[in-house]
């Protein structure tokens, strides 16, 4: 089975890590992912301010192309592209006026149709967390997991429907699957700064303090993302703040590892914190 | 846009489509931000100068701290966007050409290493 696949700009460089265990891990359990044939970045950003549709032209243009993939579906995974492309989605297909104005601009004639999908919820949906646990090895046993799922993923509750904006649960059922203990982690849906950190260098240091601290306070041994902002705020910071010296990881790798995928393939080499303790498990 | 006092106001009021005297001060919006700590008003102060008509709200950094992480929006049981109130004042900025970043400010080094993401999200929300 193929799927439509946005990528997006950091996946394309800067996040490969992201893209290729997403794409090899997904393949292994017999999803395969296809890139979109023409994509531009999503705007990363969804415009708050009302009638801002210059804002969500790019996130609708991607959606438009994707439709006529006709599959029905759109796969992305970094956080930031999720979330724009999924609430614009949800504009064109709830406002008469975002559907009109941005049709007219990019001349096409896209209904917002389309289901914008995270691989969590392929994993749950498709593949199944019953079958996904029959498939991993037994390497991840016990290990304890902060799932770390930031401000994009699941806020606003109504247009994102990924579960409660403060206390989603599929990352925590998606660990569990592998074998992994999700750990309590009352810092998951927050805030690690975001792009304040061009900006606002000491909000980032203190928001990636808290979420260390969170994370080692329940006794995790890893932490894992699909941001890769978020996964370069914690690991730019590690040095001054993650004492216990836990590894930042994409879920994605995290699934990588379960289900016994080469590291080469999985981008985990040369990181801060290494998980070499956690892939030593893994391969006992 | 002159930022004087309720026309201030009358503006963010018509560009986030939030309507700032539903805010009962309760603070939710406060407890819960992410520029806790860094921000020399909050939220909910926020909140407050607009329901007074403050024309200084402009030149507050407030808006620039914010991350539109969106936990003020899903916590307010008024049911008030802040996150959108905050953009309206980022919006009335930098339709007036104020913005706090600009590409000279970044150094070499973190241009070679942060997601392009952060770029693009950056500048779309704090420079005109
Ligand atoms: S969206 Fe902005 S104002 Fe609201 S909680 Fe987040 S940082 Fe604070
Ligand atoms: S949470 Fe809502 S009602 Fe409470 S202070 Fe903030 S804006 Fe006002």
């Amino acid at each position: 089975m193929s799927i439509p696949y946005f990528p997006g700009c950091t996946l394309h460089v800067k996040a490969k890590a992201l893209d290729d265990s997403t794409r090899a891990a997904l393949a292994v359990l017999g999803l395969e992912l296809s890139g979109l044939p023409e994509w531009t970045c999503c705007g990363t950003v969804f415009p708050l301010a009302r009638n801002n549709y210059i804002g969500m032209v790019a996130s609708a243009r991607i959606l438009a192309n994707a439709a006529k993939q006709g599959d029905g579906r759109l796969v992305t995974v970094c956080s930031f592209c999720y979330h724009v492309l999924k609430r614009v989605n949800h504009a064109v297909r709830n406002s008469d006026e975002a559907r009109t104005k941005l049709n007219d601009y990019l001349e096409e004639d896209y209904d917002g149709q389309l289901r914008v999908l995270h691989p969590l919820e392929l994993l749950r949906d498709e593949v199944g967390f019953g079958a996904l646990r029959n498939r991993v090895g037994a390497g991840l046993k016990g290990t304890r997991v902060a799932c770390y799922y930031g401000c994009m993923l699941s806020r606003p509750a109504a247009e994102m429907d990924f579960g409660d904006p403060e206390d989603p649960a599929v990352m925590e059922k998606f660990v569990a699957a592998l074998g992994g203990e999700p750990a309590d982690f009352s810092w998951k849906t927050k805030c690690c700064g975001s792009y304040q950190v061009l900006n606002e260098q000491g909000l980032v240091a203190g928001r990636v303090k808290d979420i260390f601290q969170a994370a080692a306070a329940g006794g995790a041994q890893v932490i894992i993302t699909s941001c890769p902002l978020c996964q370069y705020n914690l690991e730019a910071h590690s040095e001054a703040d993650n004492h216990s010296r836990i590894p930042v990881l994409y879920f994605a790798q995290l699934l990588g590892i379960a289900l016994e995928i080469p590291i080469n393939k999985l981008g985990l080499a040369g990181r801060y914190a290494d998980p070499e303790a956690l892939l030593q498990g893994a391969r006992r | 846009m002159t930022g004087t006092g309720i026309e201030v106001t009358l503006k963010v009021r018509e560009i986030s489509g939030q309507n700032p005297f539903l805010c009962m001060q309760c603070g939710l919006c406060s407890a819960g931000c992410t520029g806790k700590g860094t921000m020399d008003m909050l939220p909910r102060q926020v909140m407050r100068l607009l329901q007074f008509g403050s024309g200084k709200l402009l030149d507050e950094r407030s808006m620039w701290i914010c991350t539109t992480c969106l936990t003020c929006t899903a916590r307010c049981p008024r049911g008030i966007d802040v996150a959108r109130v905050m953009e309206a004042l980022r919006a009335l900025n930098q339709r007036r050409g104020v913005s706090v970043l600009a590409p000279a400010d970044l150094g070499a080094e973190i241009l070679a290493d942060v997601p392009q993401m952060a770029l693009t999200s950056a500048f779309r929300k704090l420079s005109a």
